[in-house]
């Protein structure tokens, strides 16, 4: 047990100390306070079923990750092939959403889109997790150099002007979906290992691991035996969150020329192509459709990372 | 209390120091550099090599990098070597604009935030309460290359009522400056409005439930005035420390809507820079933001540890 | 915007109609540009520009169209475009030369002042020019300057290497600009690109990088009774939508645009209440024109055939449409069919099926070919190349896109890292001073810097350009220039989309912007692709 630092539990909730090092107070007590939901109504809602709104998001999220990857069964046009004869055509029977300013399928274009958004979203915070949430588990439980030198590490990586980054290694390495994976992937490590870290701290003083420590346990076995499960919920529910932020994320770098590359579909460049050339005035379809997409894809996100939140908090029973 | 502020100054000076040095390595690993940018394409072999010279750019990389510590530590973080403006003048200009846009921006994010939350906290679950989560995870899901086009095309340019682009200083002239940066400001404040409402609303029904609050309902007091006086303030620190968070991260992503509406701030300034490979501009720049991003975690942290008296230092 | 020298004031340019003329006329039915009524002193102009220009100095700074729209503010250049392609003095009075061509003679006015009270006198000329020669931006352009010297304070002598009648048409360009010699000094520390002090119509106020820039009226200025206005000032709005928006909600009375939408934006109803220049009509000599540049010593564009098929397999209307904008002329050439130069130069036309053969003709021997098609990140050259990309690979190449930011791009062109690339260029009151870019005399080989970025290797083209540059005779001057065009639509390392529109759009306060007199009282070429001097504007009441 790190003996320089001192838990302090108040009521419901649990604060932590300001650690040695700086910046991850803030982001744990902003971990702790959401994490540890009351026993109040939201949790008497958390034992009632998960809900309509829950379900339909669910839904949603299904039906895209569906539809992007049974994308080359449908009967879909090919979504960069351009049809001169129907520039930004409304939607028909047709082209069921219409065309944009090159004549290609918006529908196609939206359902291939997915394929970059989901995989970019997914796969980055699974890397995220992979590699900072280890760490975060770990460090977290066993405090000490390694704790203090990763949290070192991950202030610098936050602090670091990620656009720069981004910019440079695009340009330096190259533009394709899995080098973009990556590099958002290694950019979202030091938020996902924060977040670990702070669950994984926070349990480690628990009775339950202590019980554990004092009967024998090795220290793997407790990491991966006792305090894992606990962190899990945690992860899913920021994992999920940081997915809906990344896809966001693309979407910005498309503005700038640095998603993938043409003429591949993303929702971001789509977006982006909306936005230019004066298409919101004369098509405003090519933005809307993956505007529409995005927008309901990340409410559900949101929504069923928030009601697993609730679900998975009450704690107490676990023990 | 002195050694608590030494200690952090030399981890201020270890971050930014290492970030000084992995920014240099990633400008100078970009392909082009800013001779040919400045020559354009009146290039000839015999150009690049005396500009080169005449910029210092043939020396090696570890005595460029020094020359610039050095003359940084004397206030000098140098020129553009596209149109020779001191790059503190470039930062000066710059940064007031991003911290309007800041500004303004949480400004709206708590005035919407707090009242709401405020009262949704007291009527969990009831309609009102499921609107106004489904409606600010909504405001989550339109980022501001989505929302800024779109205002634009409607406040702008359909109705006239603010303009598309243009920044005027705030002491230049204080009713245009507003009235410029509103489009910007609330392009970044849904998702800001978004993460304080969550925030405030989970942490005022936590605190709500604490015996110190049922105590004073027994006692008579009014919810109203429990909620003021007893529930805002412990509440206010998971507030403060997602302000934190939040503000950190913006700052990194101000550069999509300063691009897009042609506002010279920092983050436009810096990926313009990168852009022309204006080395020394992207230098400074980034040192700067990383710098401010520093103090501004360990200020959140400096105030927790002074405000929230169940939280101890070591 | 290519520097050099050109046209002399005795042999005459190629244009016929008035310059920049357009589609819409004000509501009290003038001509766009041309004031009605009297001149109206006072008023602060503002302009939403392209892009923000990188410094005011000469010799290290570079002007493209927008730059020159800058500096026609706080300088004047010693010589200008006349309405009939002629190149006459401006700020010099006269210039003349001897029999051969290469020694000429410059007299200039005397009394005129800079901003900072100093006088304009040969010796700055001699000063300015001492310093554009030394700079590695704009030396090679005066490589045929053997010397400056100043026989006496108002005479200024340029001596040649070599005979070349056109050398007056250099000082219209950015070498032609004076500037006083304290900004001369000054250059060697940090304001030297920043102050401007010339002798032109406005003087610098105020300079905020990427902001503004604002420059009052001259009080002292030699052109007696200019300028009108009392202040001008220039906003950079680098998107075009985003500046039509400025534009439309009052923030700007004026904006430039080099996109064909604006002139459909501004054109009909859309158009009502906004006077609209552009250069679809009225350009001198060359216009600049949008392209895609080939390299012809890297495969598979090494191979002639392969050049033709791609010429073949692009179907240059649909390009156009795609570009938007109003309908384009054909470009099959540096000229357009209506210009007095043209004559069609048999460049190939859309033929899938020829392009299809030529490329299985090709494949039987090295494989399908297979191109990597580069641009910048600009939203209107994106869609170009996608658009390219599909009609190639209908025709049997194997194509990918990829965007290089501009200044990675400059190096592909330089270093010759390239196939094909989109680019713009060659907009030349004369074409002598597109040379550099055809020579066989700039040509490198890949990874060592050339001019000729093309590599294009023609004695054939060389001759021509250089008969050019020596007749004084027009009429074969002419022949020269349509050889030079024939050389092209034969080598093909260029496969032309259409002419590059530049164009003004003003609200109707804004008046005389488009009707430049010179000095001596000739129709002066006002809107030369997008630049305009604006002494003789001025904003009527209201």
């Amino acid at each position: 047990m790190p003996d320089d630092r001192e838990l302090k539990q108040t009521g419901n909730s649990a604060r932590l100390v300001a650690d040695r090092f700086p910046g991850t107070a803030a982001l744990d007590e902003l971990v702790t306070a959401v994490e540890t939901e009351p026993m109040g109504a939201d949790d008497v809602l958390a034992k009632k079923p998960l809900g309509l709104l829950f379900w339909l998001a669910v839904g949603w999220v299904g039906l895209i990750v569906i539809l992007a990857i049974i994308a080359n069964l449908l009967p879909l046009p090919n979504p960069d092939f351009q049809n001169y004869n129907a520039l930004n055509a409304p939607p028909s029977i047709h082209h069921l959403l219409g065309t944009d300013d090159l004549g290609r399928d918006l529908l196609s274009r939206v359902i291939y889109g997915a394929r970059v958004s989901l995989i970019v979203g997914f796969v980055s915070v699974a890397i995220g997790l992979l590699v900072g949430g280890t760490l975060g588990l770990i460090s977290g439980y066993k405090g000490g150099v390694l704790d203090v030198s990763l949290n070192a590490g991950a202030f610098v990586l936050l602090a670091f002007p990620a656009i720069v980054a981004v910019i440079a290694i695009v340009a330096f390495w190259g533009q394709t979906l899995w080098k973009i994976t990556l590099i958002l992937g290694v950019a979202v490590i030091p938020l996902l290992y924060r977040v670990v870290r702070a669950s994984s701290l926070s349990f480690s003083n628990r009775d339950f691991v202590i019980a554990a420590k004092t009967m024998g346990a090795s220290t793997s076995r407790i990491i991966f035996r006792e305090i894992l499960p606990n962190v899990i919920p945690v992860a899913v529910t920021f994992g999920l969150l940081t997915v809906a932020g990344v896809i966001v994320i693309e979407g910005s770098l498309a503005f700038l020329g640095l998603s993938v590359p043409l003429p591949t579909p993303s929702w971001g460049n789509i977006i982006e192509e909306g936005a230019s050339n004066g298409n919101l005035q004369t098509n405003p379809y090519i933005m809307l459709w993956p505007v529409i997409t995005m927008f309901l894809l990340l409410l559900s996100i949101n929504l069923i990372g928030d009601r697993l939140r609730q679900r998975f908090d009450i704690r107490e029973s676990l023990i | 209390m002195v050694k608590y502020f030494f200690r952090r100054l030399i981890q201020l000076a270890v971050v930014a120091f290492i970030i000084s040095v992995l920014i240099f390595l990633l400008v100078h690993l970009l392909p082009g550099n800013p001779a040919t940018v400045i020559l354009g394409p009146n290039d000839t072999a015999h150009n690049q090599a005396v500009l080169f010279k005449q910029l210092g750019l043939n020396k090696p990389l570890f005595q460029q990098y020094l020359t610039w510590l050095g003359s940084v530590f004397h206030g000098n973080f140098g020129q553009s070597y596209l149109n020779h403006e001191s790059v503190t003048h470039i930062i000066a200009t710059g940064w007031p604009i991003d911290l309007e846009l800041i500004i303004i921006s949480q400004v709206v994010a708590f005035a919407v935030a707090i009242p709401l939350a405020l009262f949704t906290s007291r009527r969990p679950n009831r309609p009102i309460d499921n609107v106004s989560t489904t409606g600010t995870f909504g405001l989550l899901a339109l980022p501001p290359f989505v929302i800024a086009p779109v205002m634009v095309a409607v406040f702008a340019v359909s109705l006239h009522w603010f303009p598309a682009t243009g920044y005027v200083p705030f002491t230049q002239a204080p009713a245009t400056n507003l009235h410029d940066m509103i489009l910007p400001s609330l392009a970044i404040t849904a998702g800001s409005i978004a993460v304080y409402y969550r925030l405030f609303r989970s942490d005022l029904i936590s605190t709500l439930q604490e015996d110190f609050i049922t105590m004073a309902r027994s006692k008579g007091m009014s919810t109203r005035w429990i909620m003021w006086r007893h529930a805002f303030r412990p509440s206010s620190f998971s507030l403060l420390a997602a302000a934190g968070v939040n503000i950190g991260a913006l700052i990194g992503g101000l550069f999509i809507v300063e691009y897009l509406f042609a506002i010279n701030g920092l983050g436009y300034s810096l990926v313009l820079a990168v852009q022309q490979r204006d080395y020394l501009v992207v230098q400074g720049i980034s040192l700067v933001i990383a710098i401010v991003y520093v103090l501004l975690q360990f200020l959140i942290d400096f105030i927790f540890t002074m405000v929230d008296p169940r939280v101890t230092r070591e | 915007m290519a520097l050099g020298a050109g046209s002399s004031s005795l042999l005459a340019g190629c244009s016929s109609s008035p310059s920049g003329s357009s589609s819409t006329t004000t509501a009290g039915g003038a001509q766009p540009g041309v004031g009605t009524g009297s001149p109206v002193r006072g008023g602060a102009l503002t302009i939403g520009t392209i892009a923000e220009i990188d410094g005011f100095y000469p010799p290290s700074n570079h002007w493209d169209t927008n730059g020159f729209l800058y500096a026609n503010t706080v300088f004047d250049p010693l010589m200008a475009v006349a309405a009939d392609g002629t190149t006459q003095p401006y700020l010099c009075k006269s210039m003349t030369s001897n029999s051969t061509f290469d020694v000429w003679t410059m007299t200039l006015r005397p009394n005129i002042k800079f901003h900072d009270g100093s006088h304009l006198t040969s010796t700055v000329v001699q000063a300015n020019f001492t310093a554009l020669k030394a700079s590695a931006l704009t030396g090679p352009a005066l490589k045929q300057l053997a010397s400056v010297t100043a026989p006496d304070s108002m005479t200024v002598v340029y001596t040649l290497t070599g005979p070349n009648p056109t050398f007056p048409s250099g000082l219209t360009t950015q070498v032609g600009y004076v500037v006083a010699e304290s900004m001369i000094q000054a250059s060697a520390n940090t304001t030297g690109t920043l102050v401007p002090v010339g002798t032109g119509p406005f003087v610098y106020d105020t300079w905020q990088q990427n902001d503004f820039f604002t420059a009052t009226r001259n009080p002292n200025y030699w052109q007696n009774g200019f300028p009108y206005l009392d202040s001008i000032t220039f906003k950079p709005i680098p998107d075009t939508s985003a500046r039509e928006s400025t534009l439309r909600s009052g923030g700007v009375d004026m904006i430039e645009s080099a996109l064909p939408t604006t002139i459909t934006n501004f054109s009909g109803s859309g158009g009502t209440g906004y006077q609209l220049v552009d250069s679809r009509t009225g350009v001198i000599g060359e216009p600049t024109f949008a392209f895609i540049m080939l390299n012809t010593i890297v495969p598979p564009t090494d191979d002639l055939s392969i050049r033709q098929a791609l010429a073949k397999g692009m179907n240059q209307k649909e390009v156009q449409t795609i570009i938007g904008g109003p309908p384009a002329q054909p470009a099959n050439g540096i000229f357009l069919p209506s210009s007095p130069y043209y004559k069609d130069p048999d460049y190939p036309t859309f033929d899938p099926a020829g392009a299809t053969a030529l490329v299985n003709a090709y494949k039987a021997k090295h494989g399908t070919p297979t191109l990597n098609l580069l641009t910048i990140p600009d939203p209107v050259e994106i869609k170009v190349v996608q658009a390219v990309q599909q009609m190639w690979e209908q025709v049997g190449f194997s194509v990918t896109v990829s965007e290089v930011e501009q200044a990675e791009i400059i190096d592909d062109f330089v270093f010759g890292k390239f196939q094909a690339v989109t680019s713009y260029q060659f907009g030349a009151v004369n074409p002598d001073l597109n040379y550099v870019w055809w020579s066989t005399t700039t040509i490198s080989p890949l990874g060592s810097i050339g001019l000729n970025f093309t590599r294009l290797d023609d004695p054939e083209l060389e001759t021509a350009m250089l008969e050019g540059r020596h007749t004084t005779d027009q009429a074969v001057r002419v022949a020269a220039y349509q050889k030079v065009n024939d050389r092209l639509a034969k080598d093909l390392p260029y496969l032309w989309l259409e002419q590059y529109l530049f164009s003004e759009v003003a609200t109707p306060r804004v008046q005389n912007f488009n009707n430049l007199v010179l000095p001596n009282g000739m129709k002066g070429y006002s809107f030369d692709e997008g630049i305009f001097f604006p002494h003789q504007t001025w904003l009527a009441a209201g």
